[in-house]
């Protein structure tokens, strides 16, 4: 499907991206929950259980992230890792909060993502996301941020938003804000921050 | 846990209250009066009933959270106090919707503006809607009873230099501004109202009226979804209702069945039509749902010379209506011109970008300024609102089409905005929208929003006020509720939450919430006890 056509399928594109997420499914993509993932595969200990992101998101986000923090992420490589693998496991938590529904849309999207034939033609990224470099994933993000398709402008903002909010609203990456958190006299004082 | 606080001391002397995630097996309760809700509408009604002696049941979906619970951080908070973990939005996605999910409602979580319904409203709805007992006059006491009741008073502090930045361009270009009211008591000026107030100071609901109903044995189940108002003959029997589990968002399988005499649905202005499309109650006009409004907002961020530090200080205590009224109730759409606080996640979620230049913009977070603009929708042909509607599994969404009048407001809003942060000195302006940059003098700026294409998507719009759904009216084929929010089919059923607006309020709207739920509640104990 080109683009064009995708264009043509017009007010039917939720029930197109139902569709995909049925195939994705049948044809093998991983779209059940991830689970604890094994030291080796996140690089981090595994204590943390994955209750949304499946395995194909996981290496969806190893791919989009470093595009998504160019710049932001730490240089040092075991750093990097663990900031990227942190705050894919903060992406989880929060969408696990998200409920249902929008779990529902979240998975037709990250499953238009993952499965290969729609990936190319609407996402315009030719190898599967482990394989895609970081100047791919960087272009992959403008054209949906620039296309003149709602459709893809949204997809844009629901992955940038997830990350940022994920990233930079964390205590690890205040810093790179300039933001200093609460005020210490105000957390030194109440008795919610006393023996926590 | 502190005992000084009042959510905690009452919860060891034995108030009623059930965490539904705990229970194991389904249970029946009766009480005279079911309300659905514990926000703005919810709290206000169950305090003022049960003051009367009746027997109240609460019924709130989100968990109860309290002081021990505010730790001033972005990332809980927003996921457990707000609606889909604040990822909820309109149903293309195009507008981001703000709400409270949690003992307290929106109050729990909103930023402490408390304004009156302003006389333009009610003069407009008593002239469309037959509201004529909603007169400005007639409305004052209920005003001024709710004002105490909450601790409202203008704000008595300096105004942070993000608000003040707002009063100093207004003053440059001869704009009127004025100091918001807010409700607190004791305030620390922190700033983290939006997080759920860690210092108590804040009189939402959950410190006032939720306090004031379970001190007069009402009883309130969290953590409890309604799913199901089931009718018996012309009357509702009862409420059917799912516990959720202990994440608080999957249910846990327990069900609770609810009886009354009456039920009060407060369920906010998306919640409530949900709860009554799903309840499949008589609507022979098909009026539940419609008229949808919520104040669409849009903004721009200014980069000051200095720091601004817009993630302290009380969040909102300067506004501007010199745009709201200026045209004519019913004209091209007015808006109120306000400041939101900037944390990280709120900024990056709201500044739409990746990348070195999501990097460099958010890099400059402390000299960041911003202005929102709220348009007041609803008093138009030409702004008939939105619909919420059913999903497959039964949960409400709205729709809500941006119409070319709005998409004109906001583009006028863009300017006005960028035009008073210049006024007070920005070094840059940038409009949220995809294909603004930085503009670096009023003329840029001027030139540039004058071409940025006005579509869903492009633009960044966001809603922190539900509104409609259940509109209020004199004519039974255009309302959902009469003017004292009594359902016009249903003998038993009230409403008493911002759905029942018949357009938006044109500020924010909790004291609004509050004062109509106390006129109707207080009607409405009148006739249970007598």
């Amino acid at each position: 499907m080109n683009r064009r056509s995708f264009l043509k399928t017009g007010v039917g594109g939720a029930v197109f991206l139902g569709t995909v997420s049925l195939t994705a499914g049948l044809s093998g993509c991983a779209t059940a929950p991830a689970g604890r993932v094994s030291a080796v595969d996140s690089r981090m200990d595994a204590s943390y259980r994955f209750r949304f992101l499946s395995k194909d998101d996981i290496a969806l986000f190893e791919a989009l992230l470093p595009a998504m923090f160019a710049g932001a992420l730490p240089e040092e490589p075991n750093q990097r890792q663990f900031a990227v693998a942190a705050t894919i496991e903060r992406i989880d938590q929060g969408i696990v909060q998200f409920g249902a529904p929008n779990q529902k849309e979240l998975r037709k999207l990250f499953d238009l993502l993952n499965f290969a034939p729609t990936r190319v033609t609407l996402a315009r990224v030719w190898s599967d996301w482990p394989s895609v470099t970081t100047g791919e994933a960087d272009a992959f993000l403008n054209r949906w941020r620039n296309s003149r398709i709602g459709l893809f402008n949204n997809g844009y903002i629901a992955l940038s938003k997830i990350a940022n909010v994920a990233f930079y609203g964390h205590q690890n990456q205040w810093h790179l804000t300039g933001y200093p958190g609460p005020q210490e006299w105000i957390v030194n004082v109440l008795p919610q921050f006393k023996n926590t | 846990m502190s005992m000084n606080d009042p959510i905690a001391r009452g919860l060891a002397a034995g108030w009623k209250v059930t965490d539904a995630s705990t229970l194991t097996s389904n249970q029946t309760a009766e009480a005279d009066v079911v309300v659905i809700g514990t926000g703005a509408g919810g709290g206000t009604t169950a305090e003022i009933l049960a003051r009367q002696g009746l027997a109240v049941i609460l019924v709130e979906e989100g968990r109860l959270y309290y002081q021990k619970d505010f730790k001033m951080d972005e990332l809980t908070s927003y996921a457990n106090l707000y609606q889909e973990g604040m990822s909820r939005t309109t149903a293309d996605g195009a507008i981001a919707i703000l709400q409270g999910r949690c003992v307290g409602g929106s109050t729990t979580v909103n930023w402490t503006s408390s304004f009156r319904t302003p006389d333009e409203t009610l003069t407009y709805w008593s002239r469309q809607f037959g509201l004529d007992s909603l007169a400005p006059d007639a409305m004052a006491p209920w005003f001024q009873g709710r004002e105490e009741r909450h601790t409202m008073a203008p704000w008595q502090t300096d105004p942070n230099l993000n608000n003040d930045i707002l009063r100093q361009g207004c003053e440059k270009l001869g704009y009127t501004w004025q100091v918001i009211p807010r409700n607190v008591k004791g305030c620390w000026n922190s700033g983290y109202c939006g997080v759920g107030c860690p210092t108590n100071a804040k009189q939402g609901a959950l410190l006032t009226t939720i306090p004031g109903a379970l001190d007069n044995n009402a009883r309130m189940y969290h953590g409890l979804r309604a799913e199901k108002l089931v009718m018996n003959q012309d009357r509702i029997d009862h409420l059917k209702a799912s516990a959720m589990g202990p994440d608080g968002v999957t249910p846990s399988g327990v069900t609770v069945t609810l009886k009354a005499r009456h039920f009060v649905v407060a369920a906010s202005a998306i919640g409530s039509p949900g709860l009554l499309l799903r309840s499949q109650l008589p609507d022979p006009h098909q009026r539940v749902g419609k008229r949808s409004f919520i104040h669409p907002v849009n903004a721009t961020v200014a980069r000051m010379p200095a720091n601004v530090d817009p993630f302290y200080g009380a969040p909102q205590s300067i506004y501007s209506d010199q745009f709201n009224f200026s045209q004519g109730v019913d004209g091209p759409v007015g808006y109120k011109l306000e400041v939101p606080p900037l944390h990280p996640a709120m900024a990056a979620g709201v500044v739409p970008g990746h990348g070195p230049d999501q990097l460099a913009d958010l890099s400059q977070l402390a000299r960041m300024q911003s202005v929102i603009a709220l348009l007041r929708d609803g008093f138009h042909e030409q702004s008939p609102g939105g619909t919420v509607t059913l999903r497959d599994d039964g949960s409400p969404v709205l729709d809500y089409p941006v119409t070319d009048y709005l998409w004109q407001g906001i583009r006028q809003a863009y300017l006005h905005m960028a035009e008073i942060q210049f006024a007070a000195g920005a070094e840059a302006v940038r409009a949220m929208h995809l294909d603004s940059t930085w503009y670096k003098t009023w003329a840029e700026a001027k030139a540039a929003i004058a071409e940025l294409p006005m579509k869903p998507h492009r633009a960044r719009l966001f809603t922190a006020h539900q509104m409609g759904g259940c509109s209020m009216g004199s004519n039974p084929e255009d309302s959902v509720v009469n003017g004292f929010g009594e359902h016009h089919h249903v003998p038993n059923l009230s409403i008493h939450d911002a759905s029942i607006f018949p357009t938006s309020i044109g500020a924010n709207p909790q004291l609004s919430v509050y004062a109509l739920a106390a006129r109707n509640s207080t009607r409405l104990a009148q006739k249970l006890t007598s």
